[in-house]
């Protein structure tokens, strides 16, 4: 198993799609940090103001939006087999199937792991300056922004998990990425802000993360970080399972 | 090695794509040590033969084993068995020799081995090229260099002739013998009886997913009879003589006699004391045989796209 990791580790950073998607994920933290910081305080924001340990806490969770790159990250990383067909030399190596998908949770969780800590490092280089240039008392070990960071790193981390277990479920790249993407900003929008069905936010993949990194929104009830936490990979991993027993069963033609 | 190690046994094989029975109960072997060509028109069944034999494919019915074997159960895979299936299984943005080298890593295979096999197959030089820019023929180079990169003793390979120029194939039957050489054990499919004919042992004919014949290229010939073409300055007396129930052809100012031997043929025309310019024997044309072995072959997709 260290084997097929380590070439799992090969195969991510053998092509430049790591790069490109770090750097939107950087990209994405700055802009939405941007916002938070540059509109805080001003006439009309519903959002908690930075001198609160809320919107201290929120600040450092947008880091957390992140997580669509390594969502993106894991679909491509299984479904990318399927479209170059290097599915065939990689079911060729490794005839057991599970294995190979288990190597690809483990290598992109991993990979997850270190995006994540490359994007709090980021928010923390953005943070700390500008907000102190605004006369704001800024603590990273304070106004529980460690649980946040860490929240950051484990849901960015989980969000490889599910792009793994979704890419296995659902080969067709194109189809696989456009419909989380539709998921995460359509569906889980609307299910956000209707009343009623907002109640059961809390346990969507979207609301679970949420949780997790300790963001809160008006009206939305979530669950306790860990809860959230565990939440996420249990999505991720169902999905990985039912993605798993389809391609063992599947053709590879 | 024993000489199970390296045989291949297909029996009773069937698979069907919905209402297509792309391959029909189909059974041949391979002894180990040979290069068998597996022949047929595109869309009878090749590719999905060799995708169920190394495990991709999940048959509906029958057994393909390599050395008693099925694929998914043999210890170390790449070791044993070196396929190419299609000449276009690389990620575009990868460079040859690190598409190798995931697959030294995932072996166990030290990276040294990656660029031995490019080597081998003469891609040294655009090892660090991206695949991207690989042209069809490096292409199939690069997908043998990947089907040797664990030494195995059976190489399977699909269509490997495809997409190559005839440098490439006069290229691609020197190295088939020296596999052959070397011992292994090889299995190479092809849709053109005349890409293969010059460098295999056996051949395998299916057509519509069924076995049409299997045996030596000359028992392929015998069995299909030959011919005597005899030339001389009196034909018509010859053509006179010879039993009645013999099948003679005019053609080109030869005559042209189905169902004797050279022997025979002499024999006669030396008692009759009839002059000859040329007594030969013809061997049936193989490539004819192979047409007429598959002429039913129903719809054929021309573009080379096999189910």
């Amino acid at each position: 198993m260290t084997r097929l990791v380590r070439g799992e580790i090969r195969k991510l950073f053998t092509t430049k799609l790591w790069l490109w998607l770090l750097l939107g994920a950087f990209a994405i933290t700055a802009i939405f940090m941007s916002f938070t910081i540059g509109f805080d305080g001003t006439e009309g924001n519903p959002n908690p103001s930075l001198s609160t340990e809320t919107g201290q806490r929120n600040l450092f969770a947008v880091a957390g939006s992140a997580g669509v790159f390594v969502l993106i990250l894991g679909i491509i990383g299984i479904t990318g087999e399927f479209r170059h067909q290097t599915v065939t030399p990689t079911f060729l190596a490794t005839p057991h199937r599970g294995r190979v998908v288990i190597s690809k949770l483990v290598t992109y969780a991993l990979a997850g792991i270190g995006y994540g800590v490359a994007v709090v490092l980021l928010a923390i280089a953005i943070a700390l300056p500008w907000v102190s240039a605004r006369d704001i008392d800024l603590s990273l070990t304070e106004n529980g922004i460690p649980g946040t960071l860490a929240g950051v790193v484990a849901g960015v981390a989980v969000y490889a998990l599910l792009g793994v277990g979704l890419g296995a479920l659902i080969r067709n790249q194109i189809a696989a990425i456009v419909g989380a993407l539709v998921y995460l900003f359509i569906v889980e929008g609307f299910v956000s802000a209707l009343p009623t069905i907002r109640d059961y936010y809390k346990y969507f993949p979207g609301g679970a993360n949420s949780a997790l990194v300790g963001a809160q929104q008006p009206g939305v009830t979530l669950l306790e970080p860990w809860q959230g936490g565990l939440l996420l990979v249990a999505y991720g991993l169902v999905f990985a399972t039912a993605g798993t027993w389809i391609a063992v069963r599947r053709d590879v033609s | 090695m024993t000489t199970e190690e390296g045989r291949i046994e297909v029996s009773g094989l069937t698979k069907t794509f919905g209402t297509v029975k792309a391959v029909d109960n189909l059974s041949f072997s391979v002894p180990t040590g040979t290069i068998t060509g597996f022949l047929g028109p595109n869309g009878a069944g090749k590719t999905t033969t060799l995708r169920c034999l190394l495990g991709l494919v999940g048959p509906n019915g029958g057994t393909a084993t390599i050395g008693g074997r099925a694929y998914r159960d043999l210890a170390r895979p790449a070791e044993t068995v070196g396929a190419m299936l299609e000449a276009s299984s690389f990620h575009p943005a990868r460079t040859g020799r690190n598409h190798l080298r995931v697959y030294c890593t995932v072996n166990g295979f030290p990276d040294r081995r990656a660029d031995d096999v490019l080597d081998l197959v003469g891609l040294g030089k655009a090892a660090n090229q991206r695949v991207r820019g690989y042209s069809m023929g490096m292409r199939q180079r690069l997908g043998l260099a990947a089907a040797l990169l664990g030494d195995p003793r059976v190489l399977i390979l699909d269509e490997p002739a495809n997409g190559l120029d005839p440098e490439g194939i006069a290229w691609l039957r020197r190295f088939l013998r020296t596999m052959a050489e070397q011992g292994r054990t090889v299995l190479v499919s092809s849709h053109v009886l005349s890409e293969v004919e010059q460098t295999v042992d056996n051949v395998v004919i299916i057509n519509r997913g069924s076995l049409v014949r299997q045996g030596t290229i000359s028992e392929l010939a015998d069995h299909h009879g030959h011919s005597v073409i005899v030339r001389g300055p009196e034909l018509d007396r010859l053509a006179g003589v010879l039993p009645a129930e013999i099948e003679v052809e005019r053609r080109d100012g030869a005559l042209r006699v189905s169902g004797l031997t050279t022997e025979e043929v002499g024999h006669l025309a030396f008692v009759e004391r009839i002059e000859l310019h040329e007594l030969t024997t013809e061997r049936g044309d193989l490539e004819d045989i192979f047409f007429a072995l598959t002429a039913d072959a129903g719809p054929v997709d021309h573009f080379g796209g096999t189910p």
